[in-house]
């Protein structure tokens, strides 16, 4: 075959494509099927599998404050991936407590996904609730009153329009609640 | 016997057919619109990095946030001009190799025209916060269908003019291409249009096998073809082994499509497709190692032409960064060196050096080599294309150099969770500040080569009109 391909462009075509169809379609198509939890709404009743909880469709307000993330490109510096490494747990935890791992049931509505690659601002995976929402409104106006030395940029136009401030909030605050992690429910609203 | 063939035909391709003349329309205005974004676009990229120094800059007008900005840096780059380069690179090399005409100027004037409304396109929408949320996916729904289309056009035109080629024997350059070609097709349609009926983890895991694949099987055949083509000709030696670069072929066409779930390495995907990533990242080295040491054999004897042959300074070092940043890649993918290095500033730093500094480097070289030729009169300056490659190289390794020790240090930063996260963006500051001035450089790099181009394409001294 590889002979052949020296001199016949259909022949170099049909092996090049017939090699990367099997790697393609074996890392694609495959690992769906072979893992279900990838489409399996996060939910669990019994404590001592870990923290319980149902991860719920968004609404309509959610998925607006989405969209606003998306547009805005937030999630070029920000991941929403709480990784199966200590330090993940600890950054990712709150007042003392660890954050649960990631696990691929609790983004099976996100469309388009958010886990990002970079973080030059802190991961969100558990964000929500760990702040108020006048909290929100006071660090997207300036986020250096809040946090000094932060680099993150002004959102000055989405604190002056109500309804897509009031969006991206209820976004912020619905992220890594699937999972019931505080151990009194001690969220901010 | 292999060797020989592939000897024929650099002597048979340095001795042009008297009677064919290649017109070369279709290249020129790939060439000339690229190296236009190029600068355009480069002046993004000062704006973003700048905006890591000084947060504030511009900071109340929505369409040149951060966050905007940032994806038209790397559509623009990516698109505008490095993919658009190649295309036009490979419109003057696929007809030389082949003996004859390109099999339609008209068909790729009219993908040249369509190329620069979707950059055109790209620019405005993504300003506008048209944004899909897929990395390298960015670009709304109308303009990815405009791709295909003029991806569907320059296919056909390359396919055209090898089935007409007047040597049977194909040079790899001419492979790589035809690969690029078909590759890109399933990968553009897997991370453009798959992911939107798809969500979570699925979704991500074919956004990765798209990110990862645009660059590992559209820029980098590509970006081989041109090593391939430009370094022999540039250095005037035939290249080293016909076989070796058979092998490094078909190993990037079997290894390089598994490796997408690397970019989640620890994260919330199943481990066992994670551990399948990694083995194939590892075997990546095989087909990287294999063309680098074709490229370096090629070179034996002939390191003394590098003093003054720019076009041969750019193409090797171009190599070396090839080499470097394909050493890194598979490294990442190891468990434990992705604990450190992963999500940090090392990354851009990785991916300039593969974008910039392997991928650029072979597109200038064969713009600098291709270009008089193509226009029949001489370089405007070689001084200044020694200049521009001075640039590009300072410029290019401060870039590297500093985020790689500014992100191993926050990566280490970052797994000491008593060190609040404030004080590891604190620490960073006067890394971005080295990258910025880094980044200065490089400008200067592209006003240089951009300059130099459009000079001698629109220079008085022509034989024929200009582009």
């Amino acid at each position: 075959m590889l002979h052949k391909a020296d001199t016949s462009a259909t022949w170099a075509v049909v092996g090049a494509l017939g090699l990367f169809f099997i790697g393609g379609l074996l890392t694609t198509v495959v690992p769906p099927l072979v893992d279900t939890t990838w489409a399996k709404p996060f939910e669990n009743s019994d404590p001592a599998k870990g923290p319980t909880g149902k991860l719920l469709p968004y609404t309509g307000l959610e998925k607006q404050g989405h969209a606003i993330y998306v547009r805005e490109g937030c999630w070029y510096c920000h991941t929403q991936q709480t990784r199966t490494l200590l330090a993940d747990t600890k950054r990712s935890g709150w007042r003392g407590v660890d954050s649960p791992v990631s696990t691929p049931d609790e983004f099976v509505f996100d469309a388009p996904h958010m886990f990002g690659t970079k973080r030059t601002g802190p991961d969100l995976s558990r964000v929500g609730g760990k702040y108020d929402e006048q909290w929100h409104r006071t660090h997207f106006r300036n986020p250096r009153d809040l946090v000094q030395g932060s680099i993150m940029p002004p959102y000055p136009w989405l604190v002056d329009n109500p309804q897509e401030f009031k969006a991206i909030v209820a976004y912020l605050q619905r992220l890594g609640r699937a999972k019931n992690w505080r151990p009194d429910g001690d969220f901010e609203k | 016997m292999q060797d020989q063939i592939s000897r024929a035909e650099v002597v048979a391709t340095s001795t042009p057919t008297s009677t064919l003349v290649h017109e070369d329309s279709t290249a020129k205005w790939f060439l000339v619109s690229s190296v236009t974004y190029f600068f355009i676009v480069g002046i993004v990229a000062l704006v973003i990095a700048a905006k890591f120094v000084w947060p504030d800059l511009m900071g109340t007008v929505p369409a040149l946030s951060y966050g905007r900005l940032r994806p038209l840096h790397v559509n623009g780059m990516l698109f505008g001009w490095l993919l658009a380069a190649d295309m036009g690179l490979s419109y003057y090399l696929v007809p030389r190799l082949c003996g004859v005409k390109l099999w339609s100027e008209k068909l790729g004037l009219a993908t040249a025209g369509l190329w620069n409304l979707i950059i055109l396109g790209a620019v405005v929408s993504l300003l506008a916060g048209q944004n899909q949320g897929l990395e390298y996916a960015e670009l709304p729904m109308p303009l990815d269908v405009a791709v295909v289309v003029a991806w569907i056009m320059f296919g056909i035109n390359i396919f055209m003019t090898i089935a007409q080629r007047k040597y049977p024997a194909m040079y790899v350059s001419t492979w790589y291409i035809m690969g690029t070609i078909v590759w890109t097709a399933f990968v553009y349609l897997t991370g453009n249009f798959a992911t939107l009926f798809t969500s979570g983890v699925n979704q991500a895991n074919l956004n990765w096998m798209y990110v990862h694949n645009a660059v590992g099987l559209i820029f980098t055949p590509v970006g081989l073809a041109l090593a391939y083509y430009f370094i022999p000709k540039a250095s005037n030696s035939p290249l080293y082994s016909h076989k070796l670069s058979m092998v490094g072929f078909w190993s990037l066409a079997f290894v390089y499509v598994w490796t997408g779930a690397h970019h989640m390495i620890h994260g919330p995907i199943s481990q066992w497709l994670q551990t399948i990533s990694i083995a194939f990242s590892v075997m990546l080295l095989i087909p990287v190692w294999s063309a680098v040491y074709n490229f370096f054999a090629t070179m034996r004897g002939q390191w003394q032409q590098l003093r003054d042959n720019v076009p041969l300074k750019f193409l090797m070092s171009g190599v070396v960064f090839y080499l470097l940043t394909c050493f890194q890649g598979p490294m990442h993918s190891l468990r434990s060196v992705n604990a450190i290095v992963s999500k940090t500033d090392w990354i851009p730093g990785h991916a300039h050096m593969a974008v910039l500094g392997a991928f650029s480097f072979f597109a200038v070289a064969g713009t600098y080599y291709a270009l008089p030729r193509m226009f029949g009169k001489k370089l405007f300056s070689d001084a200044l294309a020694n200049w521009s490659y001075w640039l590009f190289m300072m410029g290019g390794l401060g870039f590297f150099v500093t985020l790689w020790l500014g992100g191993l240090w926050q990566g280490w930063q970052w797994n000491d969770w008593t060190i609040p996260f404030i004080d590891t963006v604190i620490a960073l500051k006067p890394v971005w500040l080295v990258r910025f001035f880094s980044g200065v450089l490089m400008f200067a790099g592209i006003i240089a080569f951009a300059y130099n181009v459009l000079a001698t394409a629109l220079g008085t001294s022509s034989t024929e009109a200009a582009a």
